[in-house]
């Protein structure tokens, strides 16, 4: 028992230690050969502690969190950058523990680019983007705001004019742009949506003062801080996604095996490798980022999670409420 | 220190305001008075997080604000531990209930937002929700814990009840700390646990990863490694080292303010978890 609470307490120690030193030294640390002897040994003294202590076999409570303990220390192991390594020199399974890879709309990949080692490999099947969208919260807002810091919020609504206050005059949002490019006809600036690869989403907006005079205004959504010295309003556009949406196929040989829109938290699963939205071209929208990840280990984890919880929630809460409640 | 003049702020200062009524009127003798007032303070709680939830169209758990909004319905798990498994510090938990809605009145933003991709998972209220109650229980834990220290004895003749036999009101017997704190860490740390794997498993779903290293999983690990640390002690050598198992039990709950507040305020410790200020 020495021995095992000693060890809770080097693992208390880690855990802050490595929270203070950040997300990636943390995980260095804690893959570190040293630190493979310490989840051996944890692991090693659970597996002791289950045989050597008739009470954790006697309690049913009890042996399901530890032997859930051990189920989640093999299965981390066993998935873990050394368990591929080892499981490729032993078995000779070489599969990608994870990486990433970019698919262009219409087109399909396999080659995957490892995270550790930077190195390509390939997939055996190819993945095929046929869409990649982003979705917004709906309505969008213009925001905007007088120098003298009085603010209003109006709904991005083409056409519709909205009233601001009697000193402020009115607002009206004239046009919607998904590319705005500014180009030159006889000597003046012509504003127009480019239809071509790209994006610089903008609001063409016109602003009607107490007298009468009208002026038009440009609100970009990439530059939230454009405005000149004279301008009475500070404007702002910002679209709050909602989320990003690829549009997958999966394909062995010629022949299209599967298909799923991956979504955050909703990842794709096929021939023991998990796929997730992960980035895309903020540029222009043509590609997607997709991280890929093998699943080795991962369901042994989840036995243990589930053989914890069940552990847990038995040995605390369920008999006692069977039983009577004894301390 | 920011006041909030809006209906959201109104609300939590009536329950605020509610909840020191409660815990004056019940240290001034006046037991019933100060249940009502508590009962009160708690109504209007949930009209608060309700109000909020109307107000953001989602479960109020997203931010500090929110999760602060929360943990101030203090009054369920109040009632439980006083019926249920006979621990006292039911007026302690008045002034709980106000402390920990301080920080919404008056500290963190209540401006709302829209869910990141990220946050919208089924998992989201489940992993929260289990992760404040469990928090509220060891919360109440470290409650008996310090009054342990401090060599408090609780009464053994605690609230009045009524005898369902005799119809005649009696009075329930109370725990000692010591055994009061582990009885409610046994009720707090499955919850403790549940939120970690929920957490976990959220994180396999949205980032790729079942444990990413992030300070505050590292943290939330650690809270519970304290925990099981705890009772492994407490197996070990039972009640002969009552302060000890009391130290547990704070330093438990030390980890998990860290966790809660230190992780997301702080700028040493940015990671994954950043956007829940």
């Amino acid at each position: 028992m020495w021995v095992g609470l000693l060890l809770i307490i080097v693992l208390i120690v880690l855990s802050i230690y490595g929270a203070f030193i950040g997300t990636e030294r943390a995980e260095q640390l804690f893959n570190r050969p040293p630190l493979v002897v310490y989840w051996t040994a944890l692991a090693m003294l659970l597996i002791i502690g289950i045989a050597a202590f008739r009470r954790l076999l006697r309690v049913p409570g009890l042996l399901l969190i530890h032997a859930g303990c051990v189920l989640i220390l093999f299965g981390g192991m066993w998935g873990s950058r050394a368990g591929h390594n080892l499981q490729n020199r032993l078995f000779g399974i070489d599969k990608i523990r994870s990486g990433r890879m970019a698919i262009y709309e219409g087109s399909s990949n396999n080659h995957v680019t490892l995270n550790d080692t930077r190195e390509q490999k390939e997939l055996p099947f190819s993945l095929k983007l046929k869409d990649f969208r982003i979705e917004y919260y709906q309505p969008v807002y213009l925001r905007i705001q007088t120098r003298q810091g009085r603010q209003w919020k109006v709904p991005v609504e083409v056409g519709k004019e909205f009233p601001l206050s009697e000193e402020a005059g009115t607002i009206k949002i004239v046009k919607e742009y998904k590319n705005l490019k500014i180009g030159m006809e006889e000597g003046k600036s012509v504003f127009f949506d480019d239809p071509s690869p790209g994006s610089n989403p903008a609001l063409e907006v016109q602003i009607t003062e107490p007298g009468g005079q009208t002026s038009t205004r440009y609100v970009f959504e990439l530059f939230p801080g454009h405005s000149h010295g004279q301008d009475k309003f500070l404007l702002r556009y910002h679209r709050v996604i909602s989320d990003y949406i690829s549009e997958l196929q999966i394909i062995e040989g010629d022949k299209v095996v599967a298909e799923k829109d991956i979504e955050v938290n909703h990842p794709l699963r096929f021939g023991g490798y998990h796929f997730y939205q992960s980035s895309y071209d903020d540029k222009a929208g043509q590609y997607t980022i997709l991280q890929v990840v093998s699943d080795t280990g991962l369901y042994v984890v989840y036995a243990g999670y589930w053989m914890l919880c069940l552990g847990v929630i038995w040995h605390m809460w369920l008999r006692h409420i069977f039983s009577g409640f004894k301390t | 220190m920011e006041i909030k003049y809006t209906i959201q702020g109104l609300l939590v200062y009536m329950t605020i305001a509610a909840y020191l009524l409660a815990f004056f009127t019940t240290v001034l003798r006046r037991p019933k008075a100060g249940h009502a007032l508590y009962l009160l303070g708690f109504a209007i709680a949930v009209c608060a997080f309700g109000y909020r939830w109307y107000h953001v169209r989602h479960v109020p758990l997203q931010n500090l604000f929110e999760v602060f909004l929360c943990l101030g319905m203090i009054y369920p798990v109040s009632l439980f531990c006083r019926r249920v498994l006979r621990v006292g510090g039911y007026s302690a938990d008045m002034l709980i209930g106000a402390i920990v809605l301080s920080p919404a009145g008056f500290i963190f933003n209540a401006e709302p937002q829209q869910l990141p991709p990220a946050l919208q998972s089924w998992l989201f209220t489940p992993h929260v929700a289990v992760y404040m109650l469990s928090y509220i229980f060891m919360a109440k834990a470290t409650f008996q814990a310090i009054c342990q220290l401090a060599g408090k004895t609780v009464s053994c003749r605690g609230h009045l009840a009524r005898d369902s036999r005799a119809g005649r009101p009696r009075h329930l017997d109370l725990l000692p700390p010591e055994e009061a704190t582990y009885r409610i860490i046994c009720v707090g740390y499955p919850l403790l646990t549940l939120g970690l794997i929920l957490g976990s498993y959220w994180g396999k779903l949205a980032w790729s990863d079942y444990w990413g290293w992030d300070p505050k999983e590292l943290w939330s690990l650690a809270s519970w490694l304290v925990f099981l640390g705890y009772f492994h002690f407490r197996y070990m050598f039972g009640k002969k080292h009552p302060r000890i198992n009391s130290l547990w039990a704070i330093a438990g709950t030390a980890t998990i303010i860290i966790t809660l507040l230190w992780v997301n305020l702080s700028r040493i410790f940015s990671g994954l978890h950043s956007y829940a200020t």
